[in-house]
């Protein structure tokens, strides 16, 4: 296979006529996992759910495209869509428990995943359903099938939610936050599933996140996003060594770490994100950010390829390692 | 602060002696009263002035529990909490109203610890009103640089919580548990809800406030990370039991609990050489019910060196050579 699995392009999201995620791009091949990160509200989360085509009523899909293999699922009606999520595309989200039907019996969940989309009848399908918990490293498969979510841990239905994805086979999986909810050691666990599965079936995964060990532990590549806009886009060693976007460095910065010295000053970012309705022509970082200057205010830098893929939307990237980059 | 057990001229600010929190179910018409959950079983600790004591462990392992009982919040089985000198008697409003002075508490979701309809001034003037200790304009200014002890405005104090950010949330939470100049404060998990630039601001304020007031902390958080960057001692539960204190120096170096290695390494470093390099080493299985214990070590049925003694007795906590304290029959020294 060659290119890209997914592939957006320009997207832009809108609510009540304000970019809440504007002109993002982004691509993530075969077997590739990459890590969308940002604070609550920079868009993280709705780019995911665009992808899927599962935004809330409020927020517009206002523009740009979104290939999947070559088709573009910004354009596709309601019903072609049904028919990619969960075949072509599949979602898990940080709370599995409320993720999953209450009513039905988790094996009768996984199965209907097979089932709606007539790859196989229903006891066919709960056949498969029983194997993917075998490989999936679930014991007593046979009770954990029958067996309702409120039996179950928060770690298990998260895994059930990983089964479900996983059986027709998709060729993207988006995790959204897929371990916030969870314990640390459950973590780990669910992690290393995730890490496991899509190295057997080359699955692309999108990995949405705010926690820089995760992105640390899983990703490949890192897109960066600050208030709507991709601030930069990098492999993860990159990334982390040696940010060109001065609101990655200080994310980095803020985050207690083994080879700081305990106690001592964290760097902090000051301000607040603005609204998406204030915001003015120049880059949306410029409040908040320590290298502003006065071209910052009026025009907003274009993301700027530095070298092995390594790009940043910056008028003074070459000035972020003043910022004291990490041990 | 080094924190160390020797060398402490003065008495610790907090004495948990053999502490344990039961929960029953209740029991019915046709059922009868279930189990005692042991939510806290048999703990014991102490905090040193201007010492900051990182409690960690997963949900479910007392830790909030514990915390709880510190402040009176829930009653004890067994064993006694002293704090400042005093014993902590959860029925005894009195006793309670005392140690709240030198104790006080800060959690993790700022906008539930806040009452919508106080101004930030009156919550953070309340507890010196309700002691009679400031009025007027005394109260006033108190409120004012307790304000901006904690990094906010003196004007700040007419507005409501809601006009405020979830950091700026918390630093009134800190402000207002400051008032009394407690000895003391508990945290439980007060930066797990905010963003992480937001998250690093808190702690540098809880850092600086420790410095000039020399009180301690109880940080009681889920963050190996954090509680690594703010704690001089840890102390690691596991399902209603410390199994492991140590300095923070020693338990980050060597971790001697299996189960504080596994928590270690299973906390991701936020830098992918170092994640890398990490042996990864997967702990099998969940926490098994705090209702319904496993006999011996609680932690036997997820241990990867555990053996038949480990099914039959309850370790006990022993001091090592470097002042560690650990609760496991295979431990190395």
């Amino acid at each position: 296979m060659s290119g890209p699995v997914l592939e957006i392009e320009r997207l832009r999201l809108e609510i009540d006529g304000a970019a809440v995620v504007d002109g993002l791009s982004l691509s993530v091949s075969e077997g590739e996992i990459v890590a969308l990160v940002g604070e609550s509200g920079c868009g993280k989360s709705l780019s995911a759910l665009a992808v899927l085509r599962l935004l809330p009523e409020a927020v517009n899909l206002a523009g740009g495209r979104i290939m999947l293999e070559g088709r573009d699922l910004a354009s596709l009606d309601l019903d072609a869509m049904a028919a990619v999520r969960g075949r072509d595309a599949s979602i898990i989200f940080q709370e599995p428990t409320a993720s999953l039907d209450p009513l039905m019996p988790v094996g009768e969940q996984i199965a209907e995943a097979l089932t709606a989309h007539r790859i196989v009848p229903r006891r066919a399908a709960l056949q498969r359903a029983r194997e993917m918990l075998v490989s999936i490293g679930i014991s007593d498969p046979d009770r954990r099938l029958a067996q309702y979510p409120f039996e179950l841990s928060g770690g298990m239905c998260q895994r059930i939610m990983i089964a479900i994805a996983l059986i027709c086979g998709p060729r993207l999986l988006i995790a959204d936050e897929p371990t916030t909810a969870l314990d640390v050691t459950i973590q780990a666990q669910i992690l290393h599933l995730i890490r496991q599965l899509v190295a057997e079936r080359s699955t692309a995964v999108l990995l949405i996140t705010h926690d820089m060990g995760v992105v640390a532990d899983m990703a490949d590549r890192v897109v960066v996003m600050y208030a709507g806009r991709v601030a930069e886009s990098a492999a993860a060693d990159a990334l982390f060594k040696a940010p060109k976007h001065p609101y990655t460095a200080l994310l980095l910065a803020s985050i207690p770490h083994a080879a700081l010295v305990p106690k001592s000053r964290l760097a902090t970012i000051e301000g607040t994100v603005p609204r998406p309705s204030s915001h003015g022509s120049g880059c949306r970082f410029a409040s908040r950010c320590p290298l502003v200057e006065d071209r910052c205010r009026r025009e907003a830098p274009a993301l700027v390829d530095h070298g092995a893929g390594h790009q940043a939307a910056c008028w003074r990237s070459h000035d972020v390692g003043l910022l004291g980059a990490r041990a | 602060m080094t924190g160390t057990m020797s060398g402490h001229m003065s008495e610790p600010v907090l004495t948990v002696e053999n502490a344990a929190v039961h929960f029953r179910s209740r029991g019915g018409f046709l059922r009868k009263a279930g189990p005692a959950l042991k939510a806290v079983d048999g703990v014991t600790l102490s905090i040193w002035p201007g010492e900051t004591l990182g409690l960690v462990g997963e949900s479910g392992c007392g830790k909030s529990t514990l915390a709880n009982a510190i402040l009176g919040l829930v009653p004890l089985a067994g064993g006694s909490i002293t704090v400042a000198g005093r014993e902590v008697k959860s029925s005894d409003a009195e006793s309670l109203r005392a140690i709240r002075s030198d104790a006080q508490m800060v959690f993790q979701d700022p906008a539930l610890s806040l009452n919508p309809r106080l101004t930030v001034g009156a919550a953070i003037g309340e507890p010196l009103l309700v002691r009679g200790l400031a009025t007027g304009a005394a109260l006033r200014d108190r409120v004012a640089a307790l304000l901006k002890a904690v990094g906010l405005e003196a004007d700040h104090a007419s507005r409501f919580p809601h006009a405020f950010s979830g950091g700026q949330r918390q630093r009134i939470v800190i402000a207002r548990a400051l008032a009394l100049q407690p000895k003391i404060v508990i945290c439980d998990e007060p930066v797990s809800a905010l963003d992480v630039s937001v998250r690093a601001q808190i702690l540098n304020l809880l850092v600086d406030l420790q410095r000039d007031s020399g009180m301690s902390y109880l940080f009681v958080s889920h963050d190996l990370s954090v509680v690594r960057h703010i704690a001089d001692r840890v102390a690691v539960m596991y399902l209603g039991r410390i199994v492991e204190i140590a300095t923070m120096a020693v338990l980050f170096a060597k971790p001697r609990h299996p189960y504080s290695q596994a928590l270690l390494l299973a906390a991701p470093e936020p830098d992918p050489v170092r994640q890398r390099a990490k042996t990864r080493r997967i702990l099998d299985g969940e926490l098994p019910s705090a209702a319904n214990l496993p006999p011996g070590c609680a932690f036997n049925t997820r241990c990867p060196v555990a053996t038949d003694i480990c099914r039959k007795d309850v370790p006990r906590l022993m001091a090592r050579t470097d002042g560690a304290m650990v609760a496991c029959h295979h431990a190395e020294e």
